[in-house]
Formats: structure tokens, C-alpha cells, sequence
């Protein structure tokens, strides 16, 4: 049978981790958060930098205010919701089995890491890894491993860095710790103090039956708990793997450059964690807490799924320079969608096509010149409506398969309109019923032939009907220059239009 | 007695600072080109509009340009290459496009406008459309990829194209070698000096009609107006393209009903 083994993870001051985790520029200045509705706030949580101006946990916030060079910032929920589900994203590349056992100003977890000695070496190399892999995502982090449940958690929190306890020893290494880190209830601790207990070594010295006369029965738990040797019945938890961040700003920001200093920090992280699971980001919902209630969306969408930080980063200053919020930003979200990594087979005959996500760049900045709607491949809608298109966006399609013997050849060579949009109001004068001559706003042209009249109408049972009579017209201006054009007679309003040149 | 080679080489050796290599022919390079799609005019060019440079089809309105750039474009697309069409006025016409052997969903097309719709200040742009057609040419042959770029300035007021930078006509065509991208520049007067590699003049002759009522094509004249030693001329043909659909056989049942509509009334 093989001996149980668990690894605790604990991150303490988890609501000042998790706000700086996304402002790597606050690493160097002492920062504290506050907790509580205005004007009853605390200090909960503060970074080393903090505790060595002499702030302290529970301070009022004139207190803290008064602490020279202190920065205060409020506490997030949301923040420290889903820098929680990253560290336990973090932890589970080490072992499925999770438990949370979070505390209300840490997050703490322990990994079941029986058996994985094969895949991650012992428990001192694991347990470096572990540590590593959590400051990579941004967390500063105690890691200790144990045969017992408790004495990895009471261990971890006691003790910074990494501790490993070799089985049977539990009792020796928990013996020194304080007896506050049992977190036991308000009577029995001031009973031990009476009594002299101040160590887990000796509250696990003290006689069980002696104890449990005086204290009852739950005093067999706290003198077991002392000892290492509680036992724990594991209460594994599903770790959700979604890719989300979010930050909560301190001041409503209004510049770009602002937003995107924080949005690169968390594409970042989202590319980090995709790229553990070796998958890409397919997609990347953007949405923002504006002020005034309102609400900003976008989503971009890679022609291929990528990791790639510059590109993501790249399309997202693009995106939101396109569609620039409307408001000073209060908070941001980035939810990304995992997709798996692209594969582009190239052809060594294959045509040169350009390289998709740098075509995503390029496109992304010609809508930001000429419009969203403005870019992309026409595609001819399904109805008989002169001149009917819609935009759809463009990509890099699969070559197509070589023409069939038999299939007629594309046409060739044909006679082009070129549109005016929108269509030239004009005079024309009739005879017979023929065009004989128009003008428009700047010129005047006799026509020297016109052939038609073509007329066509459709969708009269809606509000898009349309009822025309087209001529192909040969004219002369007055310039002398001879045009071939198409003007069109709405028969409902009886107006003529110049709609296109043949060129 | 010292061989030809010989001599050669101690005159060129002796010349050698002033002209390198004096007696050898220099070696003559084969542009690539690709077709037009029109016959006629690739004998005219001897195979067609040059990879990796500027290119001009100039002519007034109603001469044949957009004609021939959109069967450029057909040929090119035919091959599954990438092209774009930069559209300054906004006049590109898919129907022709499609009737033409446009491949549409191999060509990216920008639609120019006066006013950029960003909306916030720091964003805000006031580029007229021929600035953002030349911002957009800019970026698609930096980028890379096209075989084809197709500026269409047909519409833009020939004084109006005449102000554009001689420096950004050099670095289009820096940028067109670099990428093996054909630009072709739509024009009413060549616009690239010397930048262009070839220009083409347009002009339209006669209409084609079949009976009174229909246009049935148009021939058009192109010239070779940047290679002085080509300067012939050859007519070529266009067949009309029905403007009311993509497809041809619906197009001409459309008309026929509205032929006989009209007949019946």
C-alpha cells in the first residue's frame, strides 16, 4: 500500500497577491488593500513593503493614510476570484486532485500527490516546481509537503518557502509551531494560556483522557491535530479551467495606452495558461465596466488560434482604437476561448497567400482606416436587386479544385460597370419615351444611343421594393468626351439616376 | 598570336576602373510577368503585366480600364491567388466582378470613404479617400501575400492624383519587388512616372449592339504608352456584361421576361 502524500499550497495576503499580480509596477511600492464599506474600511491584506512601514492588518483607513508613502487600494472580489481560479489552475498541473482549503486573507489549497513521484521526481523536486510554476503565474506562494493532510496545511502556512516533512516525523516538525495557528476557538486558547501551552509539541505531550475531561471531546481532534497525525477524509474539487481575467481599476481610466498596459499583463497570463495545456486562444471576448452603468463588448476572433502575445496584444489595441469605449473604463475582462493550435500544410506550388496572422493585423488596421463594415470579400446576395451585395470578411481560402474536362470556362472579358454611390440624381429629356439627353449637377450629355428599356421590380409585399427601368446609354458631354453609362428610372417616384459607367 | 579571349581580357582588365567589364554583354533579365486573361493584350505585352512592379491602365471614363483590371484580376485569382482591390471612390461592382471570373472570395476589397467612424478624439481621423487608399496600399503590400493590388483611382480628379508624393510611388514600388505583388494603378493619367514599370493607354472605339435594344459589348484600344519601342496598337473586343445579375443565364431570363412584359403591355 502505497503512503499517502500531499502538497499545501498557501498564498498568504491572497486580496493584495491578486491585485498585484496585474500591476507588476506596484512591486516595488508599499501597498495595502482595504476592506469594508467607506467609511468603516481596513487594511485585510498588504505586500512585505507594507508590513515594514508599520501597517498592520486591521488598521482603520486613517490609519493607513496616515502611513507616509502607502498606497491603498480597495479590495476586489472579482479580482481575487479569478486570480484564485489561476493558482488552482497553476496547482492542478501537478495533481487533479485539489481541495480548497482557503482561509478569508489567503488561498491555500492541498494536492493529493500520491503516486507521482514517477512523473514529477521526489518531493523536494516537486514541490520546487510547484512553487516555480506559481510565481510564473504571478503568485508568492509557501509549499509544503507532508504524509498527513493537516500538517501540510498548519506547516504551509506557518512556514515560508518550501518544506518537505518526512513521513512518521510529523510531530517533530509541527513540535515549535505557535499554538494561534490551529485557529482554535476563544475559551480553549485562553485555557491553554492559563494552563502554559504555547507550542503544538507540548498541547500533543498533554494526556488525551485528562484532556478530553476538562475540554471535551473535540480537544482529541486539536491534541491529534497537534501531533500530525488527524486523519482527513478528501474532499477532491473539479478545477475549473476557464480563461478569464479580470482587473478592477482603481481610477477610471480614459487612454488606450492605459488599458493596454494591463491588457497585455493579462493576455499574458491567458496565453500562459493555454499554452500549459498545449492549446491556443481561438478567441478573446473583451469587455469592459464602463462608467455611467454602461457596458462595452467586443470579441476578436484570430484567423488561426495562436498564443502569440504580440499579435493577441497588437489585435486588441487595434480592436479597441476601432471601437473606442464610450466612457472611462472601470474594469476589465478578457475571456478567452481555447482552441487547438493551428497547423498551415504549405504547398511548394502552392500560390503565395499571406501569412494569416499577420493578414489579421493588416486587416484590423485598414477597418480602422476605412471602416468596419469597409473591408472584406463581396459576396452577391440571392436576388435579382441591381447591385445587391454584403460584406463578409476575408480569409485565406483552400485552393480550389482543378477544373473538371467538360465545365465551361470562366467568363472573360466582359464589359465592367463602375457604381456611383450613391447614384447621380439627373434631368433627362425624353422623346418617344427614349432618353435624348441628361444632365447632372455639373455637365450636360446628349445621347447618341440608348438601348433598353430593361425594367425589373421585386419585393413589393415590403419596404425594400423596388421597381426600375434600365437604359444603357451612349452620350457625349459637353466636354466631348464620350461616356457609356447606365441610367435607371424609379418607376415609383419617376426619377432618373446615373448609377454606373461602363468602363 | 593571343586568342580573342585573351585580348579580351586584357582590355577589360585595363579598363577595368573606368568600365567594369567593357566587352561583356550584360546579361538580360527575364521579367516575370503574369496574363491579363486577354489574349490580345498579353501578345501585346509579350505575356502579360509585370510581377513585382507598378503598373498603369490609364483612360478616360467609358475606355476599357476597369475591364481590363478585373480580367487581370480573374486570371490571377483563377490561379488561387490572393488580390486586393482598393477602391478610392467606391465604384468597384462585384456583379461585374463575378461576371468577369472575379474569384470573390479570393480578392479583399476596401471600400474607401471620406470620414474614418472612429468615434472617440484619440482615435479620430480625417483622411480624405485617396489618403486612405494610399494608407491601404501601404499596408497590403507591406504585408504581403497578394499576388495582385488594384489602387482604383478611375474616379479621383487626375490634379487631385497628381499630388501624390513621387517618394510613395518609389516606396510602392520597392515594396511591389520585395512581395512579387503586381500593382496596378487605375488611372485617368499616369500617375507613377517613373516608378511604373509599364503604363497602359485606354480608349474606347465602337459599340457593339445587337439589334436596338441591346449593347452588346464595346471594343477597346490599349496602347503601350511607357515602352516607347512598343508602340502598337491592337482593337480587342468586350462582350457587354448584363448588369441586373451575377449569372448570366438568370440575367438574360430576367430580361426576357421583362421583354416580354413589356411586349404584352
Amino acid at each position: 500500500m502505497k503512503t499517502e502524500l500531499y502538497a499545501c499550497v498557501y498564498a498568504e495576503e491572497f486580496p493584495a497577491q491578486a491585485l498585484l499580480r496585474l500591476h507588476p509596477e506596484l512591486a516595488t511600492q508599499p501597498v495595502a488593500v482595504l476592506d469594508g464599506r467607506p467609511p468603516l474600511q481596513t487594511v485585510c491584506s498588504m505586500n512585505r513593503l507594507a508590513r515594514l512601514t508599520g501597517s498592520s492588518q486591521g488598521m482603520t483607513r486613517l490609519e493607513a493614510e496616515s502611513i507616509n508613502g502607502l498606497r491603498l487600494i480597495a479590495r476586489s472580489t472579482e479580482t481575487e476570484a479569478a486570480a484564485r481560479a489561476v493558482l488552482f489552475e497553476s496547482a492542478a498541473q501537478f495533481s487533479p486532485r485539489l481541495e480548497d482549503v482557503s482561509q478569508p486573507t489567503a488561498c491555500s489549497c492541498v494536492l493529493d500527490i500520491t503516486g507521482t513521484e514517477c512523473l514529477f521526481g521526489p518531493p523536494e523536486t516537486l514541490a520546487r516546481n510547484l512553487r516555480a510554476a506559481l510565481i510564473t503565474a504571478g503568485f508568492r506562494a509557501s509549499v509544503a509537503v507532508s504524509a498527513n493532510f493537516h500538517s501540510a496545511h498548519l506547516k504551509s502556512a506557518a512556514i515560508r518557502g518550501i518544506t518537505v516533512i518526512p513521513p512518521g516525523q510529523e510531530a517533530a516538525a509541527l513540535g515549535r509551531l505557535p499554538l494561534a495557528v490551529l485557529d482554535l476557538p476563544a475559551d480553549p486558547d485562553e485555557t491553554f494560556l492559563l494552563w502554559g501551552i504555547r507550542t503544538l509539541e507540548e498541547l500533543a505531550a498533554l494526556p488525551e483522557s485528562d484532556l478530553v475531561a476538562r475540554l471535551g471531546p473535540q480537544a482529541v481532534d486539536w491534541r491529534k491535530l497537534a501531533g500530525g497525525t488527524l486523519p482527513h477524509a478528501f474532499e477532491p474539487i473539479e478545477a475549473d479551467f476557464s480563461l478569464q481575467e479580470f482587473c478592477a481599476f482603481e481610477t477610471p481610466i480614459e487612454q488606450i495606452d492605459s488599458l493596454l498596459f494591463i491588457g497585455a499583463r493579462m493576455i499574458d497570463c491567458l496565453a500562459t495558461r493555454a499554452g500549459a495545456r498545449a492549446l491556443s486562444l481561438a478567441s478573446l471576448a473583451v469587455g469592459m465596466q464602463l462608467e455611467g452603468g454602461l457596458a462595452y463588448q467586443r470579441t476578436i476572433r484570430p484567423a488561426l488560434a495562436t498564443i502569440d502575445r504580440k499579435f493577441l496584444l497588437k489585435l486588441l489595441q487595434l480592436e479597441i482604437a476601432a471601437h473606442p469605449p464610450q466612457a472611462a473604463v472601470l474594469s476589465l475582462t478578457l475571456r478567452a476561448q481555447a482552441g487547438q493550435s493551428s497547423k498551415v500544410q504549405l504547398g511548394l506550388f502552392a500560390p503565395q497567400t499571406p501569412e494569416p496572422s499577420r493578414l489579421d493585423v493588416t486587416i484590423a488596421r485598414l477597418k480602422a482606416i476605412a471602416g468596419d463594415d469597409r473591408v472584406g470579400s463581396p459576396v452577391l446576395e440571392d436576388t435579382h436587386r441591381p447591385g445587391s451585395f454584403r460584406m463578409e470578411n476575408f480569409s485565406i481560402t483552400i485552393p480550389s479544385i482543378a477544373r473538371k474536362p467538360g465545365e465551361p470556362e470562366p467568363a472573360r472579358a466582359r464589359m465592367a460597370l463602375r457604381r456611383v454611390r450613391p447614384p447621380t440624381r439627373v434631368r433627362v429629356q425624353l422623346d418617344a419615351l427614349k432618353p435624348v439627353a441628361f444632365r447632372d449637377r455639373e455637365q450636360s450629355f446628349k445621347v447618341a444611343a440608348a438601348y433598353g428599356p430593361w425594367r425589373t421590380c421585386g419585393c413589393w409585399w415590403s419596404t425594400e421594393a423596388w421597381n426600375t427601368e434600365e437604359w444603357d446609354v451612349l452620350a457625349e458631354s459637353s466636354g466631348g468626351s464620350s461616356v457609356a453609362c447606365l441610367l435607371v428610372r424609379d418607376c415609383t417616384r419617376d426619377q432618373w439616376q446615373l448609377e454606373a459607367f461602363y468602363d | 598570336m593571343p586568342s580573342a579571349s585573351a585580348l579580351r581580357l586584357q582590355i577589360e582588365s585595363s579598363l577595368e576602373r573606368r568600365f567594369p567589364a567593357a566587352l561583356s554583354p550584360v546579361p538580360r533579365t527575364v521579367r516575370e510577368t503574369a496574363s491579363t486573361g486577354i489574349p490580345e493584350v498579353d501578345h501585346l505585352l509579350d505575356g502579360g503585366l509585370p510581377v513585382g512592379a507598378i503598373s498603369e491602365i490609364t483612360g478616360p471614363v467609358s475606355s476599357g480600364r476597369t475591364s481590363l483590371a478585373l480580367a487581370f484580376l480573374a486570371a490571377r485569382t483563377g490561379d488561387d491567388c490572393a488580390c486586393a482591390w482598393i477602391d478610392a471612390n467606391d465604384a468597384f461592382d462585384s456583379e461585374s466582378a463575378a461576371a468577369s471570373g472575379v474569384a470573390l472570395r479570393q480578392l479583399l476589397w476596401v471600400r474607401c470613404r471620406l470620414h474614418s467612424p472612429t468615434a472617440k478624439p484619440w482615435a479620430r481621423s480625417d483622411f480624405s479617400n485617396l489618403d486612405q487608399a494610399l494608407r491601404a496600399t501601404d499596408l497590403l503590400l507591406q504585408a504581403g501575400g497578394f499576388s495582385a493590388l488594384v489602387l482604383d483611382l478611375g474616379s479621383t480628379a487626375p490634379e487631385h492624383c497628381a499630388r501624390i508624393p513621387l517618394a510613395t510611388w518609389f516606396r510602392f514600388r520597392q515594396a511591389a519587388d520585395r512581395t512579387r505583388c503586381s500593382l496596378v494603378v487605375v488611372a485617368q493619367e499616369p500617375v507613377a512616372q517613373s516608378s511604373a514599370a509599364l503604363v497602359l493607354e485606354c480608349a474606347a472605339m465602337n459599340a457593339q449592339t445587337d439589334g436596338r435594344t441591346v449593347l452588346a459589348g464595346c471594343e477597346y484600344q490599349v496602347r503601350t504608352g511607357r515602352v516607347a519601342s512598343a508602340a502598337s496598337a491592337l482593337h480587342l473586343a468586350g462582350r457587354r456584361k448584363p448588369p441586373a445579375s451575377v449569372w448570366p443565364a438568370i440575367a438574360a431570363a430576367q430580361r426576357s421576361a421583362a421583354a416580354e412584359r413589356k411586349a404584352s403591355a
